[in-house]
């Protein structure tokens, strides 16, 4: 028995050091770690439980029968975070270059199944050269198969993946498919076709971190939604995000003892906000004035700036946040905006999290590219993402509250819960300029002096309807509140709100227009 | 006179052609068929004697050459010049306020991108920019 104990620790071990002690060092000379490394960094020390080391892959094309895989390019198990269960796959690039065939696929969807009969997270870390050519059409039927169970798996339980090497082809759709992509800053690299291909069609030359890297992807196209120096600070990051989750969507986020005051008063937001309409501010600084020890953790920081998403906790309790930020496009919506506030709008509502919309929106980005682009089929993706969510919702309106962006900020209308305002807000069907040329024409084209007229009439307009208390007069808004007491009429707002049930209309799925 | 821009295997031609009143009895019928043949005869010339791919490098040539090594600061949508907050030959930090936009109705601070100095300011105060147009370029 001694013998074979002894055989068996050897083949562990020997499975552990995966493509072997050359190419281990060859992934940390590039800044790298290997598949186990990151693991242990990203569960709670020691609670890594691996399966399916010994499987290996059965193909015996163009020689694959002599070579070895040890747990064939792919570590899979589970393990915790901060003692919460999460199911965890990693591509090891150091055997067969991470390359995705048939029993590597078999693995991922192994982990994905338990990851949802159990309703725990799943966090992939995606290094991986592709397909593992030589398996052909069963390692295509792997990417399929993993595929079906992001989809299936979707809504359900939190799906993070990491990108923390090459992921190329059909390989991108996985990380697509999940609810949180992260990037490591000269490390990631993300397309459908590469650098080589596209110089052939198209005669573009391009590198591949302008093509696919971690800024490309999180600035420009948005399809990643963090973005890290290193390896450590991503996995970090990860576990945070996954503080903010609850492990399925039967369960709230977990909540903490908060150490901020409840009732904490904030003259700041008293002063924050210019008075001249004109002038931009920065809305995040409201943001972490509000929530719990000053904490924000935002998601897709660098991507359509315009709008800020992100998760902040009030009394201990995850709220997910939808703001306009008047800094960028004068907080203006355009389509990348309401492609991102919609996805997020969604994650929240799939995972039980609250949501808190901070409003100060002049109006959609007007431009023939934003029409072309068909703002109209993005923007109703906002609408439709507020209107569909049961959670909790709570509209605060700072200051401009315009026309469609007013209702596509989740007003009374679209279902919030409560809705404040702040005494400067101009909630209106379009701005005071706009408005006073339009039902002051005729004033302002007869008088002796057009110019004062307009000026006087635009006043007047801002006076009689650019204010929140027609609104609250008719109950689209609650109640028009002090700045300063913000923090602790949200924190009322939602714990009266904890217990909401609400129910839609029974029905296949809807048809959110994509 | 009108712009258009025409494709032609592939290839983009920006081409001006002047539209003749409809009720005028000229000998070119200000028909839109007849309206087609300019544009071709303008463009023709052009390509006669280049080969299928030249177009292309040119393009590519004219956005190095403003981008190598510098970085152009591009409106980020239509408005109007409210102030211009630098001026040429100026170093700069990132973050560094450039530009105030205005549009919609907002004061939009242009800001630097990276470090570096301003080669070049594109845009005069009070000028009306759209989207995408020069307005600072920095080295």
């Amino acid at each position: 028995m001694k013998e074979k104990i002894e055989k068996l620790l050897e083949t562990k071990r020997k499975i552990e050091l995966g493509g072997g002690e050359k190419r281990i060092e060859k992934q940390h000379s590039q800044g790298k770690l290997t598949a186990r490394e990151r693991i242990n960094l990203l569960l709670d020390e020691g609670s890594f439980i691996e399966i399916d080391a010994f499987v290996t892959h059965r193909c015996t094309n163009f020689g694959m029968e002599n070579t070895e895989a040890n747990a064939d390019g792919v570590v899979t198990g589970y393990g915790t975070v901060d003692g919460r269960l999460v199911f965890v796959y990693a591509q090891d690039f150091t055997v067969l270059g991470g390359s995705l065939g048939e029993m590597h696929a078999n693995k991922i969807c192994k982990v994905q199944e338990m990851a949802l009969k159990m309703g725990a997270p799943i966090v992939g870390i995606n290094d991986s050269g592709g397909a593992r050519i030589q398996e052909g059409v069963d390692a295509l039927s792997g990417y399929g198969k993993i595929f079906y169970n992001n989809t299936k798996a979707s809504g359900v339980i939190p799906q993070i993946t990491a990108i923390m090497g090459p992921c190329a082809g059909g390989a991108v759709y996985s990380p697509a498919l999940t609810d949180f992509i992260f990037m490591v800053d000269g490390i990631s690299r993300m397309f459908i076709t590469g650098p080589q291909v596209i110089k052939t069609v198209t005669g573009e030359d391009v590198s591949q971190e302008d093509l696919g890297g971690a800024n490309t992807h999180n600035r420009i196209s948005g399809v990643a939604h963090f973005m890290d120096k290193s390896e450590e600070d991503c996995i970090k990051r990860i576990r945070t995000l996954l503080s903010y989750l609850p492990s399925n969507n039967l369960e709230n986020p977990p909540a903490y003892q908060s150490e901020d005051d409840i009732n904490r008063m904030e003259e700041k937001l008293n002063e924050l906000v210019p008075v001249n309409p004109n002038k931009p501010y920065d809305m995040k600084e409201i943001i972490k004035l509000i929530a719990d020890n000053n904490e924000f953790f935002e998601i897709q920081e660098y991507y359509a700036q315009n709008i800020i998403t992100g998760f902040i906790r009030l009394n201990g309790k995850t709220v997910g946040v939808v703001a306009n930020q008047p800094k960028v496009l004068a907080g203006c919506l355009d389509i990348n905006a309401s492609d991102k506030a919609g996805r997020f709008i969604r994650t929240c509502d799939a995972f039980n999290i609250p949501l808190l919309n901070l409003v100060d929106v002049p109006g959609f980005l007007p431009g023939t590219d934003q029409e072309y682009g068909g703002i109209i089929r993005h923007g109703a993706k906002m609408l439709y993402a507020f209107s569909e969510a049961t959670v909790p919702k709570v509209t605060l309106i700072i200051r401009k509250a315009y026309g469609g962006a007013y209702l596509a900020m989740c007003s009374k209308d679209l279902g919030a819960d409560q809705v404040f305002a702040w005494p400067g807000a101009e909630i209106a069907v379009m701005g005071p300029d706009g408005a006073a040329n339009i039902i002051f024409k005729n004033d302002i084209k007869n008088s002796e002096n057009p110019m004062e007229t307009r000026q006087e009439k635009i006043e007047e307009y801002r006076n009689t309807i650019a204010n929140p208390y027609i609104a609250a007069s008719r109950g689209f808004v609650d109640d028009v509140i002090v700045p300063g007491i913000t923090r602790p009429r949200l924190i009322s707002a939602f714990d009266m709100l904890e217990s909401k049930r609400e129910t839609s209309p029974a029905k296949k799925h809807g048809n959110i227009p994509v | 006179m009108r712009k258009f821009i025409v494709n032609v295997n592939g290839k983009q031609y920006e081409v001006e052609v002047e539209e003749v009143a409809s009720n005028t009895t000229s000998t070119t019928n200000p028909t839109p068929i007849v309206q087609n043949k300019p544009k071709i005869e303008q463009v023709s010339p052009q390509p006669k004697a280049e080969p299928k791919a030249e177009p292309k490098p040119q393009e590519e040539k004219k956005e190095v050459r403003v981008s190598e090594g510098a970085e152009v600061v591009t409106a980020p949508m239509p408005g109007t010049i409210l102030n211009i907050n630098v001026k040429e030959g100026e170093t700069v930090k990132e973050g560094h306020l450039l530009i105030i936009l205005e549009a919609m109705k907002m004061e939009n601070e242009i800001l630097a991108p990276r470090d570096g100095r301003v080669a070049s300011v594109a845009v005069a105060k009070g000028a009306s920019v759209n989207t995408g147009d020069q307005l600072v370029v920095l080295e």
